[in-house]
């Protein structure tokens, strides 16, 4: 099978590209768009964007979603904001400078004309979200407000409290609501996708398990939209939620769409520190804490005094240190990087050793304590209900935890995957954010997908293609399901002796220690030999009870390691092959003298897009060589 | 962050198969339970012990444990997530109880959540409810820009205070009449507060309450128990604004059947 | 569905609890008048004959208020026992429920029962005096009812009084919820005033209980 890689970049300057694209796309009329029926897959900010704005266009909407109720998709967790040009702050901000700090922050892996036109309809979010009723902070005066967040030197976040994921969901979700009472979105809830269904080379369809009663269920459609998030959680503690899973990525990965750039994960560097085996999850604290929080260490190693007995003179303000010019706020990758190199060489603190310091003492001591608590207070209760310790008087202890996953499902500039009629939105797709995200970025390019660019495309695609009528009675449902329904009784009948939060935790230790902030050949072998002997010893001792006529939380939970273990193993290959450090990936080989990632960008300025070729034999690494036109490649620096 | 001084509690958990069987409660221990452990990750570990005994897990809802989803729910000793102000159950940490103490774990209870299994519960009614008017009809596309609407920061921070609600459905389980009224007054009064809300502001009190009576939930009778459990510290005085919302719309809003004319 | 919820007001949880809340309101008023036209007790027998007299001259007014009175009275209790038994259905049967001590309290959650009492106290408080014993009295050569003598007497016995008292108690609790919770459901909650409401519906409750229940005890001690 050859893989067609061809990004369908439309020709001409990059500020005109996605104007001129608009234009020469097929559009399908009003009274057309009725017959046909798309599936969206997810209802985070990507597939409830998506879902609501393909409804209004007068399609009929398929949506699926994992959780009871479309409004607790992951996306709600996001804190800080959402980035947006609109210059409001009057700092200089603009179109092309949201794009250039977008591809730099991403370390230039990623394609300059999607990342233009993320930029482009930036502005209209922002617009889109408070016509919904978003409550965005404002002013006194009435209008908006905006906050600084990493790797950029203008005010550019919108936010609502330390809660603006929740409030963009709730946005697409009532946008969502408003459509399913109208009956153009068919609501499908506690549903998992087990399969996608291609019938002569295009998604036609999928197969999803009714969570509560165990039953495969069969949909049929002319696209298939899949907005399903990110991967994090291959590495068991990570910032997502407990749903979030790689499963109905990883079953399109296996009906022939290409998987780019695996190992692209952020590492986010302000969350609560792991304490204890029993552990479930990772908190995030909003990066937002670093506009007026001080990260630092002892200089001393070792020193176990309290942090307020510890001198001015004795305390490494590490980031303001190396990086003057964007200090406490550098970028993620690199702000977590110089965390960990702390905690290797010593310095960390708290029980573990594996923490910094984030200090607001200057903070409250510069503004008082009352600004301090009406910016950041939600975030210091729930730090102190998840520690006991406050805030206020004591500084927070923090350290890096996977957060985002930049790689995902390859796409071209339509949002398509390499399976003809798949669309991949959100964290899902690879397309955006290169090798690192910049803080509130997610946010935007979820909602540009799902309210500005796929409903376009969506269209191009439905009037352009010839699709010929399908029912979920086509022997291609029939052999979808039949694959599923085997699996899992595979997957019951090994009884044997361990569980599979077991593995996955075994799993996980693999990726943190050997495919996280930092790696090298040599551990990434390990992990390979690892992850591949884990796999054969899931397969033969996997302990499961009950059956599949039942609510049986501990099948679901094992269907998704399976395939966790299956990714895994990809991600390491894929981390093995860059050879070449770049945002968030960081090959101990290459560095500088000073401890900074070292691009190859003769050899690397590509997507690696990775073919599925059978259980039995190794994937292929294809490549989406990168084309820059409009920025010269540089060295990254926050100095 | 101490890790010592491991705790033994003694829980009696609500176990039901399905929406129709009988349930009961059932008394399990669990041991090694750490102070630092939320109480979520406790269930974990009682869950990983029936894995590894051959029975049947105790299913209940979860997902961010972050305390934003709004998934997670359970009375825990009679109280909705716990009890304790501003908490959502996933956040609650077992710093919060004593070794050798019982807990009692019941699901959400209301006529209109009906019981999926064990601690399980379908709250599909609050969709039901938001789909009746829970939104602004603005279309993707029809926005102005976003300042050319002026919305004073009082009254932007008070819409944010009623849009803070989660959907978990604890102001329902723990009314003593299973009222809806807080979840539904937060968005009514959330969309009244704003000027984009305005124009559909009648329809949608009228709608949403409507929908709310005919799904059995009950009668607000201000225990203001809601407002005590709810959380994220939703005020009653959202219902208030709920209320005259909806009296003013019953008394004046008017829409008379008109074709929209073929053009 | 529009159509159905622009008709559903007098069906619906809000709009029947704005009409709980206004016939509560209305009855709070009447036991306000109630209660100053029997603090004319204190004053001597004459006063308060002469004010019971002129009520009854009113003649088919009377009969008009009575008849609003009572129909405000059946409304509230026909409402709030309707809401009752729904939201008795409504409500989680949970094996296990206690409240966070930050939200009910006792006087909402005994509406229902304190409700029951009034009635009854209603009922009979109409029957032994309003319908009691017709002792007939002069006053300045005006033939007109010792209702004075009716009351008085029918507080000699300490049953009556401690009936009276325990059920006044039940006023007390009955409208120091209402009272607040009225304006709640009216839409009247406004946080600039509702702490103060709250507190006026407190001394409502304190003051409309003590005077009643004051007066009986008065009337025990007074004798006849």
């Amino acid at each position: 099978m050859s893989f067609n890689l061809d990004p369908k970049i439309p020709a001409g300057p990059l500020s005109e590209k996605w104007d001129k694209h608009k234009f020469e796309m097929k559009r399908v009329n009003p009274a057309n768009k009725r017959k046909f029926t798309v599936i969206v897959v997810g209802t985070g900010l990507a597939g409830g964007s998506a879902s609501a704005t393909l409804a209004e266009l007068g399609y009929n909407v398929l949506s699926f979603c994992i959780q009871d109720t479309p409004r607790r998709a992951h996306s709600i967790a996001a804190q800080g904001g959402i980035n947006g040009a609109k210059n409001y702050p009057n700092d200089g901000d603009s179109v092309r400078n949201l794009f250039y700090d977008t591809i730099k922050g991403g370390d230039y892996r990623s394609r300059e004309a999607n990342v233009y036109r993320l930029a482009q309809v930036s502005n209209n979010i922002i617009d889109q979200m408070v016509s919904q009723g978003v409550p965005f902070a404002r002013e006194y005066g009435g209008y908006l407000d905006n906050r600084s967040f990493g790797g950029a030197q203008v005010s550019r976040t919108f936010y609502a409290r330390g809660q603006t994921g929740q409030q963009l969901l709730l946005g697409a979700y009532s946008g969502m609501m408003k459509m399913v009472a109208k009956g153009k979105i068919k609501q499908f809830t506690r549903r998992e996708m087990m399969d996608l269904v291609v019938i002569n080379g295009k998604a036609r369809g999928i197969i999803v398990k009714n969570l509560i009663t165990g039953e495969l269920e069969r949909y049929a459609a002319d696209a298939v939209l899949l907005c399903t998030g990110g991967y994090g959680n291959v590495f068991y503690l990570s910032t997502n939620a407990q749903h979030s899973n790689v499963t109905a990525a990883w079953r399109c990965y296996k009906r022939g769409a290409g998987f780019a750039n695996p190992c692209f994960t952020q590492i986010h560097p302000t969350c609560i520190p792991v304490h204890g085996d029993y552990q479930s999850k990772l908190t995030l604290m909003s990066e937002s804490l670093r506009n007026d929080g001080r990260v630092w260490v002892p200089k001393k190693k070792g020193d176990t005094r309290k942090p307020a007995d510890i001198p001015e003179e004795e305390r490494d303000y590490y980031l303001e240190r190396i990086y003057p010019s964007f200090g406490n706020l550098a970028p993620r990758d690199v702000s977590s990087r110089q965390a960990k190199f702390r905690c290797d060489e010593g310095h960390g603190v708290g029980p573990t050793k594996q923490a910094v310091y984030l200090d607001f003492r200057d903070a409250i001591k510069r503004d008082g304590k009352e600004v301090i608590a009406a910016r950041y207070g939600n975030l210091f209760e729930m730090y102190e209900r998840i520690t006991a310790d406050n805030p206020y008087n004591t500084p927070m202890m923090i350290f890096p935890a996977v957060h985002y996953t930049m790689g995902g499902l390859w796409v071209d500039y339509n949002l398509q995957s390499t399976v003809p009629g798949l669309h991949v939105l959100g964290e899902a797709n690879f397309s955006d954010h290169g090798a690192n995200r910049l803080g509130a970025s997610a946010l935007m390019q979820g909602l540009a997908d799902g309210y500005f660019v796929a409903p376009y495309t969506i269209s191009n695609y439905l009037a352009s293609t010839p699709l010929e009528k399908v029912t979920v009675d086509d022997n291609a449902f029939k052999d979808a399901e039949q694959a599923v329904k085997l699996q899992t009784s595979k997957l019951l009948g090994i009884k044997g002796s361990r569980t599979a939060t077991e593995f996955h935790r075994t799993l996980g230790h693999y990726m943190w220690d050997y495919v996280g902030m930092s790696r090298s050949e040599k551990g990434l072998k390990t992990a390979l030999d690892g992850i591949r002997k884990l796999k054969e010893e899931f397969w033969s001792d996997l302990k499961l009870n009950g059956d599949t006529s039942d609510y049986n939380l501990e099948l679901h939970r094992a269907a998704r390691v399976a395939d966790f273990i299956e990714l895994g193993e990809l991600m390491a290959l894929d981390a093995l092959e860059r050879r070449e450090s770049c945002g968030g990936h960081f090959r101990e080989e290459f560095q500088t003298a000073d401890n900074e990632a070292k691009r190859d960008d003769e050899n690397f300025t590509h997507a690696a897009v990775w073919e599925y070729t059978g259980s039995n034999s190794s994937p292929v690494r294809h490549k989406e060589e990168l084309v820059f036109e409009n920025v010269k490649l540089a060295t990254r620096s926050y100095k | 962050m101490a890790t010592t001084n491991n705790m033994t509690l003694n829980l009696k958990i609500w176990r039901q198969k399905n929406q129709t069987s009988e349930g009961k409660l059932v008394d399990y221990r669990v041991e090694n339970v750490s102070p630092d452990m939320s109480f979520l990750e406790m269930i974990d570990v009682l869950n990983d012990q029936l894995v590894r005994k051959g029975e049947d897990t105790v299913a209940f809802d979860h997902d961010c444990r972050e305390g934003i989803c709004g998934m997670c729910s359970m009375m825990i000793n009679g109280k909705a997530h716990g009890g304790f102000k501003n908490t959502t159950t996933c956040q609650v940490h077992m710093r919060l109880y004593k070794d050798g103490d019982t807990v009692v774990i019941e699901p959400f209870r209301a006529k209109a959540f009906p019981i999926v299994k064990d601690l399980t519960v379908d709250r599909g009614a609050i969709d039901k409810v938001m789909a009746a008017g829970g939104f602004i009809t603005a279309n993707t596309g029809n926005a102005p820009d976003a300042n050319a609407m002026l919305i004073p920061k009082p009254v932007a921070d008070e819409a944010m205070d009623a849009a803070a609600c989660i959907g978990c459905g604890a102001c329902v389980a723990s009314c003593p009449n299973g009222s809806g009224m807080l979840f539904m007054g937060a968005k009514v009064s959330q969309l009244a507060l704003l000027p984009q809300g305005q124009p559909e502001s009648p329809k949608r009190a009228l709608n949403m309450v409507y929908t709310h009576d005919t799904l059995g939930f009950g009668n607000c009778t201000t225990h203001a128990e809601c407002e005590a459990t709810c959380p994220k510290g939703i005020s009653i005085e959202h219902i208030a604004r709920m209320n005259r919302e909806y009296l003013k719309a019953a008394f004046t809003y008017h829409e008379k059947n008109r074709s929209e004319g073929a053009g | 569905m529009m159509t159905a919820a622009v008709n559903h007001y007098f069906r619906s949880s809000i709009g029947r609890k704005h009409l709980v809340a206004i016939t509560g309101l209305l009855l709070c008023g009447f036991l306000v008048g109630h209660l100053s036209g029997n603090l004319l007790l204190l004053v001597g027998p004459d006063a308060f004959n002469i004010y019971a007299h002129k009520l009854i001259s009113l003649g088919p007014l009377l009969y008009v208020i009575e008849t609003v009175l009572a129909l405000v009275f059946l409304v509230h209790l026909y409402l709030a026992a309707r809401l009752n038994i729904e939201n008795r259905q409504a409500r989680g049967k949970y094996t296990l429920k206690t409240r966070t001590g930050r939200g009910t309290t006792l006087m909402s959650a005994s509406m229902p029962y304190t409700g029951v009492v009034l009635l009854v106290f209603i009922i009979l408080h109409l029957m032994n005096l309003k319908f009691g014993t017709n002792y007939q009295t002069q006053v300045d050569g005006v033939q007109m009812r010792d209702i004075y003598r009716t009351t008085v007497e029918y507080f000699q016995s300490p049953v009556s009084v401690a009936w009276y008292v325990f059920a006044m108690a039940c006023a007390g609790f009955h409208t120091a919820h209402g009272f607040s919770s009225a304006f709640q459901s009216l839409g009247l909650n406004f946080p600039k005033y509702y702490p103060k409401i709250k507190i006026i519906s407190y001394l409502y409750a304190v003051t409309i209980a003590g005077g009643f229940a004051f007066l009986s005890i008065w009337c025990y001690l007074k004798g006849v």
